[in-house]
């Protein structure tokens, strides 16, 4: 529905905008928080809206590199001792002072938060105990030594002990209990609707620009190019690639692009001796799971036309990829480049490994989680025939149906995603391609079951280590072993897009965010 | 009569009941709502933690047993995605839904009625061969494609409209609505013509068909013989009877409005009911979507029941049969 959408839209543009807004920034939103307890779930909705009204011990910055928040400065006194010194001076929305109590309360409440769906756990796990030393000074013991200890708890975001303690997660539908130290306070939210917000003068960071700000909710692609063509909203997020071209002709309108940090593979499944959906020329199972041998995946990999894929497919959205995390993310391995399209390597690796003749193979992909990602199913299929496979089909379901199938491995070769939301590479490469282990928790997404015990030790000891230069040498070392086995095949890293009225600009990047305090006026 | 609405009643349980295995059995297999709520990074420890808190790690039926005894106190579990009880999330955005269908409603009374009744009037002439052209393109050009000719020409082209959402909202008796504020009022103006678009053909096509079927009959013959006008006829002894099947159909279509007002709430941003249930098959919210269906199924059992009731009370032969 979406190109034919884009189609009437391009059609029929020739619109002028709507000045006057009630509010000086309305925005307009394709995803929503589901609470506006910042601590209610951490995906990526609800931590936006939260950034918003709440601040945390660190801030991130647009490519998710740390620098000092709520925590001025940070220290390890030993291996599993951290003292953190809080800022002087902050207060909460309703006035009151923010102190150590207000740090130790919340992060001993991120992983406490009933029916919690997406829970803060995994970021406070590292912690033993929390020692207030003074108002403004904790002292913080770990199990083990933690080298991202400040990454991990800089996460949690803080809020209010005297406001807070004993509300529920509805109770901060209010402005009494939804109170923090964010640029922006709480005014009201109607689910499926709008955010209402107003700036915060006793902020104590750079002021925002505008005061009065409303988040509208509008998740229908169309209609919020519309929304913003029509001068309802003055800012729009997640502009689909079709409609980049539309807002860019449209006078009155500019685009922002940003890399974002999700990547888009190809997983090539080696679990167990068959991989469902790949077969021998006639149909029959194989004596062996072809992808078990690296060459084979490298094979894949050198049939793929990264270029061809992100110019016709995604109209430009996107960079090829050759490994896990782009590079303004520690411990991208800049020689780790994308493979370039090689179907003569291809046909001689796969002789090589004796499918001189290919073998057959099943494509499956979601169609409704990332733009393009049913058209890039058919396009592999396209690319992996003319590089000697026999593409026995190409399969696309709806993401909560897929999900579900791929993590229980019904897929031989699929595409899927990863986001990165932390500033290196060492959490997605452990959750990704360590070997998978439910009673250790690593190797979560591990979907593909790949397993390289070498690789395994050196992503360990790159996220054991503390000296921050050394950990990203460390990760980026990890990154050229892992990947010239071709654990997964990468494909590119999403470009995504804001479309803004003429005047307006936005800051934003790997994090995705769209924030009120980072729209600015420009001549 | 007794007998008769008790019979329906124990018809309604079990429908019901079979409607909440069928929709529970359903959700469950299409996915896990763990892979949708979880975010990228989560652990395993973490999705345990979060699957035993929201009870997805007991088995299947044990699962459904615990919902159908809370369900019988009428709790029917709180959202996997908003921690808020189902009904309280699905009856906080039904008042949208319904200021929403009402408006679509009036609007194909107002407009549907005279123009059935004048091309009804009028058959085989221009008049009648132009009102069942339009009402043709009413009911075949697809509802989203509407809406988004709607909201190119009326809030791109023109910027007449706004386009999205509810606009400011009043209390009118302490219920929150757009038709309080005269913004509120013309963000109603789109998505209800929208919706109201194959409305108002049906109820022309079902206005024009009744007078045309009416007007030969003997009584209309009678009434012109005593000598009274031609609008006296058409307006109170037509009209009344060709009102019957006018009534029930609206009254069955209002239901499917409330019900599957999905694509204008889409398109329209308008945050009502119809949009919360597309967002909670996508995120696989068990809770909602199970409350949601069974709140539906309710609605229509009751919609039905009336129908009948005023059936029996109109035509004593129906009652009979029962």
């Amino acid at each position: 529905m979406t190109p034919m959408r884009s189609a009437a839209l391009a059609a029929l543009l020739c619109g002028t905008a709507l000045p006057a807004l009630a509010q000086d920034l309305t925005i307009g939103r394709s995803s929503e928080q589901s609470s506006i307890d910042p601590q209610f779930s951490r995906t990526g909705n609800n931590q936006m809206t939260s950034t918003m009204i709440f601040g945390r011990l660190v801030e991130f910055d647009a490519n998710l590199q740390v620098s000092p928040g709520l925590a001025e400065s940070w220290q390890n006194i030993d291996p599993t001792t951290w003292e953190i010194k809080l800022r002087e001076g902050v207060t909460f929305h309703d006035g009151s002072p923010f102190t150590a109590d207000d740090v130790i309360y919340s992060l001993e409440r991120a992983d406490e938060v009933p029916n919690s769906p997406a829970p803060y756990t995994d970021q406070v796990s590292a912690v033993a105990g929390m020692e207030k030393v003074d108002d403004l000074t904790i002292h913080i013991t770990t199990n083990d030594p933690a080298p991202t200890l400040m990454e991990d708890i800089g996460r949690v975001f803080i809020i209010s002990k005297a406001a807070t303690e004993g509300r529920s997660s509805e109770d901060f539908m209010t402005a009494e209990v939804a109170v923090g130290t964010g640029p922006y306070k709480f005014v009201s939210w109607t689910p499926g609707e709008a955010l209402d917000l107003q700036a915060y003068d006793g902020f104590y960071g750079d002021a925002p620009e505008f005061k009065d700000v409303e988040v509208r909710f509008i998740s229908n692609d169309a209609a919020r190019v519309a929304a913003l063509l029509s001068g309802a909203v003055d800012v729009i997020d997640a502009v689909p690639p079709t409609d980049v071209a539309t807002i860019k002709n449209s006078e009155g309108f500019n685009i922002y692009s940003a890399q974002s940090g999700r990547i888009i593979y190809l997983g090539l499944s080696m679990r167990g001796d068959t991989a469902p959906g790949v077969t021998d020329l006639n149909g029959e199972p194989l004596a062996e799971n072809p992808f078990k041998d690296p060459r084979v995946r490298k094979a894949v990999s050198l049939m793929i036309d990264r270029q061809l894929i992100v110019d016709r497919i995604l109209g430009g959205s996107g960079v090829p990829a050759g490994q896990l995390v782009p590079e303004v993310l520690g411990g991208h391995a800049a020689d780790v480049t994308p493979d370039q399209p090689d179907p003569e390597q291809a046909r001689a690796l796969l002789a090589e490994a004796g499918y001189p003749e290919g073998f057959g193979i099943t494509i499956s992909s979601s169609n409704d989680r990332f733009p393009g990602d049913a058209d890039l199913a058919q396009a592999l299929g396209q690319m992996l025939t003319r590089g000697g496979l026999k593409v026995t089909g190409v399969q696309v379901f709806p993401y909560n149906v897929y999900s579900k199938a791929a993590t229980a491995g019904d897929y031989g070769a699929f595409v899927f995603s990863l986001g990165s939301s932390t500033p290196t590479s060492g959490p997605s490469l452990q959750a990704l391609l360590h070997s998978y282990d439910k009673e250790a928790g690593v190797g979560a997404f591990n979907r593909v079951r790949f397993s390289n015990p070498e690789f395994d030790a050196a992503v360990n000891a790159a996220n054991q280590e503390f000296d921050e230069a050394t950990r990203i040498t460390m990760l980026e070392d990890a990154t050229r072993l892992v990947f010239a086995e071709t654990p997964v095949v990468p494909l590119y890293w999403q470009v995504i897009h804001w479309g803004m009225r003429d005047g307006l600009e936005i800051s934003a990047g790997l994090s995705e965010d769209t924030l009120p305090q980072y729209v600015r006026s420009v001549e | 009569m007794t007998v008769f609405i008790l019979r329906r009643l124990i018809q309604a349980v079990i429908v019901l009941l079979v409607t909440s295995v069928i929709v529970f059995l359903g959700v469950y297999a299409i996915g896990d709502p763990l892979e949708i709520l979880l975010p990228g990074d989560a652990t395993a420890a973490e999705r345990a933690q979060v699957a035993a808190s929201l009870n997805l790690d007991a088995p299947l039926p044990l699962q459904y047993v615990t919902f159908l005894t809370s369900a019988l106190t009428g709790d029917f579990g709180n959202s996997f995605v908003f921690n808020r009880p189902a009904l309280t999330v699905i009856f906080e955005r039904l008042p949208a839904t319904l200021e929403l269908t009402i408006t679509a409603l009036v609007l194909s009374l107002v407009i549907g009625l005279p123009l059935g009744l004048w091309a009804g009037t009028r058959p085989g002439t221009l008049v009648d061969e132009s009102v069942m052209t339009g009402s043709i393109l009413g009911f075949s050009l697809p509802n989203f494609w509407q809406g988004m000719m709607l909201v190119m020409i009326f809030s791109v082209w023109l910027g007449w409209l706004p386009s999205t959402g509810r606009g400011d909202t009043g209390t009118i008796l302490g219920i929150r609505t757009s038709f309080a504020t005269w913004d509120g009022v013309t963000h109603l103006i789109l998505p209800a013509t929208n919706l109201a678009l194959a409305q108002i053909a049906l109820v022309i096509r079902l206005t024009r068909t009744g007078v045309q079927e009416t007007m030969p009959l003997d009584f209309v013959k009678f009434a012109r013989a005593r000598g009274l006008s031609e609008r006296r006829i058409l307006f109170v002894h037509v009209f009344k009877t060709i009102l019957i099947p006018i009534v029930t159909v609206i009254g069955v279509e209002f239901g499917s409005l409330i019900a599957f007002a999905v694509v204008t709430e889409t398109i329209f941003a308008w945050p009502g009911v119809g949009k919360l249930i597309i967002d909670s098959i996508n995120a696989l919210d068990r809770p909602v979507v199970v409350a949601y269906i069974l709140v539906i199924v309710a609605m229509f059992i009751v919609i039905n029941f009336l129908v009948d009731v005023l059936y029996s009370l109109l035509d004593p032969r129906i009652r009979g049969r029962a």
